[in-house]
């Protein structure tokens, strides 16, 4: 019988551990599962969606469009429809994605009044956070590893085996239990992230990087079991100096950082930009058109001289005004986007250093359900806006009816493509935290030796 | 001195000269005072932040100039949450909700800018707030503490030598619950001084503030008494470390993850796109103002010319069109506030699976109780949507009614009234509710904390009998 | 049992010194096994008894002095001087989740031993565990079955050197008789066995040299008699306590 094969006879006989292996195996199945079920979810809300749009749309249709259509008109009433279908990966790691939208109706009129509408979702239930495989493997995988290796070393000293052991293996002997039962708990996390992937036809490449993730942050815990375990007297003060670990890199220092970058990165703007755009759509009733013509022609010359009409009111004025509006606020729609992504890149920063924070940026990086994920959603809503009222300009500008054929040709919102990608920062960083704990890990276990006084 | 108060000294005692224990209490109660002040500190910033906006566009409205009133109905009013005094010490869902809402005419917009939705995901790993830290950290701190309570005397061979000594199972076991008990009440003391000494300004009421402390010295209570069950019930201390790890993750982790999971699945909410679907479909089903053929808005002409004694509209001394809005915004009101309270109904039903059950994880339970009690539940978030919305409807049908009234006076075909009338309009106040006035909420998770603690001291004369059995 | 100079020792320990910190513990320690010899190493606590073992399983680097089993230097190479030599150590219990059998199965395999189940039959036959109990769990085992678990895996493992850590602390006396008639058997196959112990009186049945270890260094060594009572057991009992008074 090879030395390995009984390893692996005594790891699986030990109730303890196979509970531990069995726990997360089925825990991470679980957790597919329900990842699975809530992309399916969301699958089928955007083509119910997407039904219940289409009769809305037809109405508008029937409404506004004709011989005698007046494109002003329609574009006022026709919301069209964006969705952001779960990318294949988001099973694995939902993110975000229970909280942002994923279906959003933008018309022609000013895209910062609309862009920031909130989805219904219940917020006690998004309260803990989702249970997702990311959680198992962030949260639970650490906990599994600490059951089965906090008394690697000193469980065999306490029952008095480890002279015996060593006296009969060389240093092999933790090399193979430990490869063993990292092997056992790599499968028993990634096998159901496998079959996920195969069942959502996920990108081969993006579940290795998940499995990459998962095998560094699973050796990093492996490395601080072998550094406490073999530091440490007994089985009960490692256990506890191991949970002590994981609550500290897992719940306290998250915690702290994430008070630390809502204090230091204020997202005010927001709400500034809402406010100011809003100021200046409504102020444009009380101007002379003129000036908004002229704010509306710095962005769209192409129109310059086709302002004139006769009355108190035309649609091009009103569209001008909503985009002068818009155009108004840019400053502070930036300013909103980078404390954004100033918040996104701090939390990426504070991955270098915390392990089970980097393998989260890392997996919903990959997964594309981020907070990048959705800034790319609102870009492109906000490409797609552009095309929406350059589209009416026409319309609008040289008084043409608004056919049925016109309201054909209103462009669609195409899906943006995936920007999920792999986060090599946050790769290099865990690979070498998981480094340097594992090697100071394997040097404490060579120092272990039979004899100790 | 009895034996029990003789054993609890002794508990005090071993963690006094117990470094890593004493370091472990240490960092807690520092946690809890770190959570109390940066949190307080962000409350009444977040706060400053709102009432400076509320209070600039309140002003922003009165500075309007003159206008058609129906304008005005779509300049609309911003309102911002106010956020409750004890919000800091459990933010509850406040950071996943929206805390402004626009209110305009015939439009229910959704509160946005929730500060889930503008964080990265590191806020899913929970915020620091007081409630964070008693919630999910002290209990292990607790099990910690207790863990080896008796299993230790038992590994020992200590405990053969109490027994022997004539010192009862039973008054052993009481003895260690003091002892931990004592020190349960002790690690949330720093908390419970700080909701105190926030009681003593004014800032909340005292009722309040005592029920907060009475459920969480339940909920600590729970966690110290269970640790001194399952290590009398263990052979070795690391069995009744691994039992109590074991059960805390499921607790304070896994099921409070794992069932809203299921309480999504089970009711589904329509997306608010299909909500405002639906909700002008319904609209149009009642008529359309716009079309007119329209039986319901031709029949509604009818019965405001014979009110007014007249032929045509344009004998009106009212502005019809005025009347119209009034008519129609009472109708996407109506309409609007019943599919608002099915959707409510629906959340409510999410979470009254997941409420059901706190009974296998009373972390649901210490939670809700928080949320309630500190004013950020999503009670609290209702009850805010709906004075938003009450106040929305007033408003704006005031401004519809200048219009009926004073349009007519108006001459020209930019009739505008004077921007004085705009100070008329009421500004939103929230007005927060008496927590304690509904107070039947509190009452289901104040009995699953009990009846957890009920239940341990069920179980404990049987273990004390096992106990006692370790001597013969 | 004669020494013979022509062949390879078994054991050959040389002038060995070693300490932890500032303490000496080994002070020029020299001791000689052959073949099919037994040795017992008496000594009171802290008087180099287990540090000897240590040195001996390479588990120790000693500060000077030269240590050999079967000609090989367990610090310079521990895993070929551990293939020749099998460790009982004292009150050691085995997986408890493991059965008997399955416990020497997994030992066994841990040392790369090619050793099938019928050695580890014969085994569990010679330490005399009734055959019921093989395929038990050894939670369920009494010290005497621990212990006799493992000598089974030492004796199944078939090497030339034995190393025993008081192997009859907390045996009854019947046990205490078979384990010595084990020893002799051993000794029959040309076994070297050195056993570290308090126990004077299981030491004088079975030892054919017994040394007395006092601080750091064999002070006295007795040699068994050919004829009459091996030892003079009440000499060596007074050699004993003094010796135990000096450490």
């Amino acid at each position: 019988m090879n030395a390995l094969r009984a390893e692996a006879r005594l790891l699986l006989r030990s109730g303890r551990n196979l509970l531990a292996l069995v726990l997360l195996l089925v825990l991470s199945c679980a957790a597919v599962w329900v990842g699975i079920a809530k992309i399916e979810n969301q699958r089928a809300t955007i083509e119910r969606v997407e039904r219940e749009q289409a009769r809305d749309l037809a109405s508008v249709e029937d409404a506004n469009a004709g011989p005698e259509g007046d494109a002003g008109y329609n574009a006022y009433y026709a919301f069209m429809l964006t969705q952001d279908p779960p990318p294949a990966l988001a099973f694995a790691a939902i993110g975000q994605r229970d909280l942002q939208p994923f279906v959003l109706r933008v018309r022609a009129l000013g895209l910062q009044g609309q862009l920031y509408d909130s989805e219904t979702y219940n917020p006690e239930l998004a309260l803990p956070g989702v249970f997702d495989w990311a959680f198992v493997l962030i949260y639970l995988l650490p906990l599994v590893v600490i059951a089965l290796g906090h008394d690697l070393v000193t469980g065999e000293r306490e029952t008095g085996r480890l002279r015996l052991l060593l006296s009969l293996a060389g240093e092999g002997l933790w090399l193979r239990r430990i490869a063993l039962r990292y092997g056992a708990v790599m499968a028993a996390v990634g096998l159901p992230l496998v079959v996920g992937g195969i069942i959502m036809a996920a990108p081969a490449a993006g579940v290795a990087v998940m499995l990459a993730g998962a095998a560094l942050y699973c050796a990093f815990w492996f490395g601080l079991a072998m550094l406490v375990g073999g530091t440490m007297r007994s089985s009960t003060t490692a256990a506890a100096g191991m949970i002590g670990c994981w609550i500290v890199l897992t719940l306290v220092l998250p915690a702290l950082a994430n008070a630390a970058i809502a204090r230091q990165v204020p997202v005010a703007k927001g709400i500034d930009l809402t406010l100011a755009q809003r100021e200046n759509v409504h102020r444009g009733w009380d101007i002379p058109k003129e000036e908004t013509f002229e704010r509306f022609f710095a962005d769209h010359p192409e129109w310059q001289g086709k302002q004139e009409f006769e009355g108190r009111f035309h649609w091009k004025w009103y569209y001008a005004m909503h985009q002068a509006g818009d155009a108004s606020v840019a400053g502070d729609v930036a300013e909103y986007r980078a404390s954004l992504a100033r918040r996104e890149e701090l939390t990426r920063v504070l991955g270098f250093v915390l392990p089970g924070v980097g393998t989260m940026n890392l997996v919903h990086r990959m997964a594309d359900t981020d907070i990048a994920g959705q800034l790319a959603y609102q870009d492109s809503i906000a490409d797609y806006h552009t095309d929406l009222r350059t589209f009416y300009y026409p319309y609008l500008f040289e008084d043409k009816y608004f056919t049925r054929a016109d309201f054909a040709a209103i462009p669609r919102y195409s899906p943006r493509a995936g920007t999920g990608s792999v986060a090599l920062g946050p790769l290099l960083a865990l690979a070498l935290a998981a480094l340097l704990v594992v090697a100071a890990g394997a040097l404490r276990m060579r120092r272990i030796s039979g004899h100790s006084r | 001195m009895s034996a029990a108060t003789l054993i609890a000294r002794e508990e005090w005692r071993l963690l006094a000269r117990n470094r890593a224990g004493l370091l472990a209490t240490a960092l807690l109660v520092l946690l809890v005072l770190v959570a109390s002040f940066t949190s307080l500190e962000r409350r009444s910033a977040i706060e400053a932040d709102r009432e400076r906006y509320q209070a600039s566009t309140d002003h922003d409205f009165d500075a309007q100039p003159d206008r058609h009133p129906h304008r005005m109905v779509h300049y609309g009013q911003f309102v911002f949450r106010p956020v409750a005094p004890l919000a800091f010490f459990d933010a509850g869902v406040d950071s996943f909700t929206g805390n402004t809402i626009f209110l305009e005419g015939h439009r229910q917009n959704s509160a946005n800018f929730a500060e889930a939705r503008q964080s990265s995901l590191l806020l899913r790993f929970g915020q620091l707030t007081p409630a964070f830290v008693l919630q999910t950290l002290a209990p292990l701190l607790l099990i910690f503490l207790g863990f080896a309570s008796v299993a230790r005397e038992k590994e020992r061979s200590t405990l053969r030598l109490m027994l022997a000594q004539g010192i009862s199972g039973k008054s052993l076991l009481f003895g260690k619950f003091l002892g931990q008990g004592v020190l349960a009440l002790l690690i949330g003391l720093p908390a419970f001084t700080v909701l105190v000494v926030f009681a003593a300004t004014g800032s909340t009421g005292w009722g309040t503030v005592a029920l907060m402390i009475a459920a969480y010295s339940a909920w600590l209570l729970l966690w110290a008494f269970l640790s001194v069950l399952v290590s009398a019930l263990a052979q070795k201390p690391r069995d009744a470390l691994a039992v109590l790890i074991g059960l805390w993750m499921v607790i304070v982790i896994l099921l409070p993850r794992a069932l809203p999971q299921a309480a999504s699945a089970q009711t589904e909410l329509a997306t608010k796109i299909e909500s405002e679907i639906a909700l002008h479909r319904d609209l149009l089903e009642i008529g359309d103002s716009h079309d007119p053929e329209d039986p319901y808005f031709n029949d509604f002409r009818d019965k405001v010319l014979a009110q007014y004694g007249v032929d045509t509209v344009e004998d009106l001394p009212v502005d019809y069109t005025g009347l119209v809005s009034i008519e129609g915004e009472k109708l996407t009101t109506a309409i609007h506030a019943d599919s608002a309270q099915r959707q409510a109904a629906l959340e409510t039903e999410q979470n009254a699976f997941v409420h059901r059950f706190s009974v296998l994880s009373p972390l649901i339970a210490i939670r809700q109780l928080s949320m309630a009690l500190a004013g950020s539940d999503p009670t609290a978030h209702l009850d805010f949507l709906d004075q938003a919305e009450a106040f929305r409807y007033d408003f704006v049908q005031q401004l519809n009614r200048m219009q009926a009234d004073l349009l007519p006076e108006v001459e020209g075909d930019d009739p505008r009234i004077s921007a004085e009338n705009w100070k008329e309009i009421p500004r939103f106040s929230y007005q927060s509710s008496d927590r304690l006035d509904r107070s039947d909420r509190l009452v289901w998770p104040f009995a699953v904390l009990l009846g957890w603690l009920a239940v341990i001291a069920v179980a404990a004369p049987f273990a004390a009998r096992r106990i006692g059995r370790m001597g013969q | 049992m004669m020494t013979e100079p022509h062949i390879q020792p078994a054991v050959e320990i040389a002038q060995l010194h070693h300490r932890y910190g500032a303490d000496p513990v080994l002070r020029g320690l020299d001791l000689i096994l052959q073949p099919g010899e037994i040795y017992a190493l008496m000594g009171g606590n802290g008087a180099g008894k287990s540090t000897t073992l240590a040195a001996l399983l390479g588990f120790i680097s000693p500060e000077s002095g030269t240590v050999q089993v079967c000609g090989i230097d367990p610090v310079a190479d521990p895993r070929a001087a551990r293939a020749q030599m099998a460790y009982v150590p004292e009150n050691v219990s085995l997986y408890e989740h493991l059965t008997a059998r399955e416990n020497i199965s997994y030992f066994l395999a841990l040392s790369d031993s090619r050793r099938g189940s019928d050695a580890i039959e014969a085994a569990l036959t010679d330490v005399g565990l009734a055959s019921s109990a093989w395929d038990k769990r050894l939670s369920g085992f009494s010290k005497g079955m621990r212990q006799k678990v493992a000598i089974a895996l030492a004796l199944a493992r078939d090497v030339p050197v034995l190393l025993l850590d008081e192997p009859t602390s907390g045996l009854d006396p019947r046990a205490v008789l078979e384990f010595n008639r084990l020893l002799d058997s051993a000794r029959k196959r040309r076994v070297a066995v050195l056993m570290v112990t308090h126990d004077l009186v299981s030491a004088v049945d079975i030892a054919d040299r017994i040394g007395f270890l006092i601080a750091g260094r064999i002070e006295e060594e007795r040699e068994a008699q050919a004829s009459g009572s091996r030892f003079d057991l009440n000499a060596l009992h007074d050699r004993y306590t003094h010796a135990e008074r000096a450490a």
